[in-house]
Formats: structure tokens, C-alpha cells, sequence
């Protein structure tokens, strides 16, 4: 929080301020995406294979729904985005009159955002996605010219 | 956490929400994966959700037995075309198991898969419920 200084604070204002500022620092609830990051180096985890004609990237999205995800695709790179819901809403009562209890809270929620870097140029207007049973897999075909293409040998 | 419910295998993930790659853990002599899990206690029941992508309803084996839920998926292998030129999970089996003690009624749990998302619903018998008592007065 700054504060506009008028020439100089009282010492005790400072260590009021310093205070507070230790105090928000641990009480803060980290953002979900960074919580994501930390947990796993990015969300959703990705496995990628690379064959002859196109790019396959195979993503575990448990519990997203097509609707959840936005998928972009350009020659160099593919962005996954969406969000992700938590289980069940904090502190819900489920007619019990009482809270839930957390016990174990390891499933992250909220929102992510991942750009994978294509190991060659793809065709974006020819990319396809399938989600089942909580897997994405989303199938790049290469660009033409990132083919290989079998040269014929002249022998005159 | 209570002492009511702790994971009782011994390679629960709570300590590393998710290593990367995911670590296979070793088990009664197969390796299997330990799902990410949501554990609530509702009151009137306590939930399990587990994070069990790839699965379907028909590889999945949910038991309790001795106040000991099970959740286990046989997870059948998947090939991408090609060669992986990144890795960062495998694919294989789930298996995890939570002591939650007495006082649940076994007939009547009920397990979902909805987008290889696993809900297991363990409610308590009624007579352990917590009961709202109504103050009279007069």
C-alpha cells in the first residue's frame, strides 16, 4: 500500500507500516494460477509426440467440459485456456446446517493458461481436438513446407 | 486434518500436490498413480473426489472394506502417433485408499465418473449424524 511521505515519518508510523505490509504478505491467499504453476509447472501437464504429418498434444484436463476450454492455434504455438471449477463451493452447507469440512483440498481450481511452443510450423486452419474422459488430445498437422518430402536420386 | 481421516497409503500426495513428472508410487507390488483428491466431510456424509483422467466407468473399482474406502482404475495405455518429443506425465493405473473409520453405512455409497472426475459419496448412518436439537421454551 503506498503512502505519500510529507518530509519524514515518525519511526513507530514505519514500523506500523512494515507490519502491515508482513502481515498481508502471509495472509495473502496466492492467486490459483500461481498456485498452479507451483503445484506443476504449468496446468493442464502436456505430453507431445511429433510423427511425419502433424503434432499431437495430449493434455489431462479431469472435469473440464468442452465449454471450459478455449484452444488457439497459430503456425508456431498452441494456447490452452480455461477455467477450471472446485468441487464444491467453500464453506456450502449441504442441509446439514453445517459447513463442509475440508479434509484434503488437492484439486486445483481457477483459471489456467498454456502456451506450447510447436517444434515446427503447423497448419493451424487444420488443427482438431477431442476431449475423452478428462483427456485432450489435439491433433496439429504440420505446414507443407515442415514436411518431409521424399527427393528422387537421378542417375543421369 | 483430523485424526478422523488420514490417507492410509503411504505415499498420499498431500505433502506434493503434483510432481512433475507425476512419480508412480509402489503398492502391493504394481505401480500405480496416486490421484489428486477433494476430501469434505458434509456432516451427513463425507465426499471423495478424485482426479482420474483417462478413466472410464467400467475400469474403476471402488471398495470399502473395515471403515477402508479403495478407489482403483486400471487405466489402459494410450499411444500418440509418433515419437514423444515431451513428457510430462505417465500413463497408468490409480489407486488410493483413505481410513475413514466407523460409522458409515456401506450400502449405501455411491460412486460417479463424469470426465474422469471420480465422486465417491460415503454417508454416515443416521444414528451418528450430527443432530440439531431445537431449544423449546416455556
Amino acid at each position: 500500500m503506498p503512502t505519500i511521505r510529507s518530509g519524514f515519518a515518525h519511526p513507530f508510523e514505519e514500523l506500523r507500516e512494515e507490519f502491515d505490509r508482513l502481515w498481508g504478505s502471509l495472509t495473502a491467499t496466492p492467486t490459483m494460477r500461481a498456485e498452479w504453476a507451483a503445484a506443476s509447472g504449468g496446468f493442464p501437464l502436456v505430453n507431445v509426440a511429433e510423427s511425419d504429418a502433424a503434432v499431437t498434444i495430449e493434455a489431462e484436463v479431469p472435469g473440464l467440459d468442452v465449454g471450459d476450454i478455449d484452444i488457439a492455434a497459430t503456425a508456431e504455438e498452441l494456447v490452452l485456456k480455461g477455467s477450471r471449477h472446485a468441487s464444491a463451493p467453500d464453506g456450502g452447507d449441504t442441509g446439514s446446517g453445517r459447513p463442509v469440512t475440508w479434509h484434503r483440498r488437492e484439486r486445483l481450481a481457477g483459471g489456467f493458461e498454456r502456451r506450447i511452443a510447436m517444434p515446427v510450423a503447423i497448419d493451424a486452419s487444420r488443427v482438431e481436438a477431442r476431449l475423452v474422459n478428462g483427456v485432450l488430445t489435439v491433433t496439429c498437422p504440420k505446414s507443407m513446407q515442415a514436411q518431409p518430402r521424399k527427393v528422387e536420386i537421378r542417375t543421369t | 486434518m483430523t485424526s478422523e481421516m488420514r490417507a492410509q497409503n503411504g505415499a498420499a500426495s498431500a505433502a506434493s500436490p503434483r510432481p512433475t513428472p507425476r512419480a508412480a508410487v509402489r503398492s502391493e507390488g504394481a505401480s500405480a498413480y496416486t490421484p489428486n483428491v477433494d476430501v469434505c466431510d458434509c456432516g451427513t456424509e463425507v465426499r471423495i473426489v478424485a482426479d482420474m483422467p483417462g478413466s472410464s466407468a467400467d475400469v474403476i473399482d471402488v471398495a470399502f472394506d473395515d471403515g477402508v474406502l479403495s478407489i482403483a482404475a486400471a487405466v489402459p495405455a494410450r499411444e500418440l502417433p509418433g515419437t514423444l518429443v515431451r513428457q510430462e506425465y505417465g500413463v497408468g493405473d490409480y489407486r488410493r485408499s483413505f481410513r475413514l473409520g466407523d460409522g458409515f453405512d456401506a450400502s449405501q455409497i455411491t460412486a460417479d465418473l463424469t470426465r474422469g472426475v471420480l465422486t465417491v459419496r460415503i454417508p454416515r448412518l443416521a444414528a451418528v449424524r450430527p443432530r440439531k436439537v431445537e431449544v423449546r421454551t416455556g
